[in-house]
């Protein structure tokens, strides 16, 4: 599965729950509604995120980004 | 300081630095208390008859015949008033039994010219400065153990507080970021730190299987630089908003790690909770702008919460590379910090700014070599880091917001206006250093 980012636009942000309707109905497991931010996180198989961003409402998809701290004892963190 | 090389000799009165004194018109700009109300100053009372006001001109646009005739004009938008007064009129206008309604300011109008008039006598005065200069070095040079010219500034961690807070000018802060909620986004927090005791913490984990604690230390030392105390248990302080109230949302696991679900739930989470500033010393090494952050960042600013973040470690400047700003800290609607060190002067490992849209470095903090909380036992570590950086930016918002009110883009735009410009490129170092409200 492929952790993603589905970014929301500005007309929908009142209408949430459509939108994540729609990616469920794409094949996309929805882990959080992130409704302050306009933001819907969750994973798709490989291939599909693609398919998300013909739900209406959907600005992007992107898959997640990690970071990586270094660790407690380096001197530049 | 008076210079003992150049004994004083009476009448010998040093006209200003930078030529000479500005021609005036006669009359006097006077600076309302507001703007457009309608309690117009009782110019009668001070001898001042003809009073042209903007209102009554179509559009406020007053034609100069107007300006000109007029003993007074009153741009009411602006609550700025030009008057034809003498000096004993003016000081009438100030006070304010004479006022309609009280003035902040009388000051003599001056004369603009197009710079380009004056480029001889820029000329000029450059030579004189430059032969002024060659004198005083050549007279240094005949005088051994003459003064030399003041070291630049560096400053040093103290008995009393560390450079950082000294650099930033937040102990001699009136302002404490009281009622501000500062939301940290890193570690977790170490709620049993001495240091912290009786403070408002609010601890919330984003990363599964982990509570709020802060297993690695990078969370604890960024919250003690942003909000730790005015007079710690022991040693100097290291905080800037010692009264603000902590918010700490566990975003990266113990091992250092996470990922935008969780940032992004962090983030979420401190502006439902009312957080104005958000404080965030992490990052990907990706030049691309990432998508999810900047509608994070535009949204979060709508709702009056202003996200600071690390410029990023990717530079290597002892080797030539000056590396890139990574995102978050890459989208244009997230403030981006760099680190400087005691001189400042740019930290080697601090990233210099893309040239797209959003990739500019906006401000600088100290993040060399900063002094602040870790988790106990071990109570105090010293570290370097745009990470180190940000937190004292984070900090600084706070006595920003709790002095002016602001929230959002006024409150960057507050930060940068008031930021202490330095001699380093603003491709590294944005505005400059970012100082607190005094």
């Amino acid at each position: 599965m492929t952790q993603v980012s589905v970014t929301v636009d500005d007309g929908h942000l009142s209408a949430l729950d459509g939108v994540v309707q729609g990616l469920r109905a794409h094949g996309m497991q929805v882990d959080q509604v992130l409704d302050g931010l306009g933001i819907i996180t969750g994973s798709v198989p490989p291939g599909a995120a693609g398919a998300l961003t013909a739900v209406a409402g959907v600005v992007s998809v992107d898959e997640q980004l990690g970071v990586q701290l270094p660790p407690p004892d380096a001197p530049v963190q | 300081m008076i210079d003992p090389r150049r004994p004083a000799v009476p009448g010998d009165v040093r006209r200003g630095a930078v030529g000479p004194l500005p021609r005036t018109t006669g009359r006097q700009v006077v600076v309302l208390a507001g703007t457009g109300d309608d309690a117009r100053v009782d110019w009668g009372r001070v001898g001042v008859h003809q009073v042209a006001d903007s209102r009554d001109f179509t559009d406020g646009d007053v034609p100069p015949e107007a300006l000109r005739d007029a003993e007074a004009t009153v741009f009411s938008a602006l609550g700025i008033a030009v008057v034809t007064a003498d000096p004993g009129q003016v000081s009438r206008l100030q006070s304010a039994e004479a006022a309609g309604r009280p003035v902040l300011s009388v000051s003599p109008e001056l004369v603009h010219h197009v710079l380009g008039d004056e480029s001889r006598s820029y000329t000029a005065g450059y030579r004189d400065g430059v032969a002024d200069l060659a004198g005083r070095l050549l007279s240094e040079d005949a005088a051994p153990g003459a003064a030399r010219p003041a070291a630049p500034t560096r400053f040093e961690d103290t008995a009393q507080a560390t450079w950082g807070v000294q650099a930033v000018r937040a102990d001699v802060s009136a302002r404490s970021g009281r009622g501000i909620r500062v939301a940290v986004l890193d570690t977790g927090f170490d709620a049993a730190h001495p240091d912290f005791t009786g403070r408002s913490v609010t601890a919330r984990s984003f990363v599964p299987g982990e509570d709020a604690h802060d297993g690695h230390g990078h969370g604890t030392h960024c919250i003690g630089t942003a909000c730790g105390p005015r007079s710690p248990s022991t040693g100097p302080r290291y905080g800037v908003a010692h009264e603000a109230e902590i918010y700490a949302g566990k975003v990266l696991g113990t091992d250092g790690s996470g990922t935008d679900a969780g940032i992004l739930a962090g983030i979420n989470w401190a502006v439902t909770s009312g957080c104005p500033v958000i404080s965030m010393s992490l990052g990907a090494d990706v030049v691309q702008v990432h998508p999810p952050y900047s509608a994070a960042g535009r949204r979060a600013l709508q709702q009056g919460s202003l996200i600071i973040a690390a410029a990023g470690n990717n530079a290597d400047r002892r080797a030539g590379d000056v590396g890139f700003v990574g995102a978050p800290a890459n989208s244009v609607e997230i403030m981006a910090v760099g680190a400087l060190d005691q001189a400042l002067e740019m930290a080697y490992f601090s990233a210099r700014s893309l040239p797209a849209r959003g990739g500019q470095v906006d401000i600088a903090a100290p993040g060399w070599q900063v002094y602040s909380a870790w988790p106990m036992p071990t109570r105090y570590n010293t570290i370097s880091g745009t990470s180190m950086a940000t937190p004292h930016v984070a900090g600084l918002a706070a006595l920003w917001a709790e002095a002016t009110g602001r929230r959002g883009l006024e409150l960057w735009a507050t930060l940068l206006q008031e930021s202490e410009r330095i001699l380093q490129p603003s491709v590294d170092a944005g505005s400059g250093l970012a100082i607190a409200p005094q």
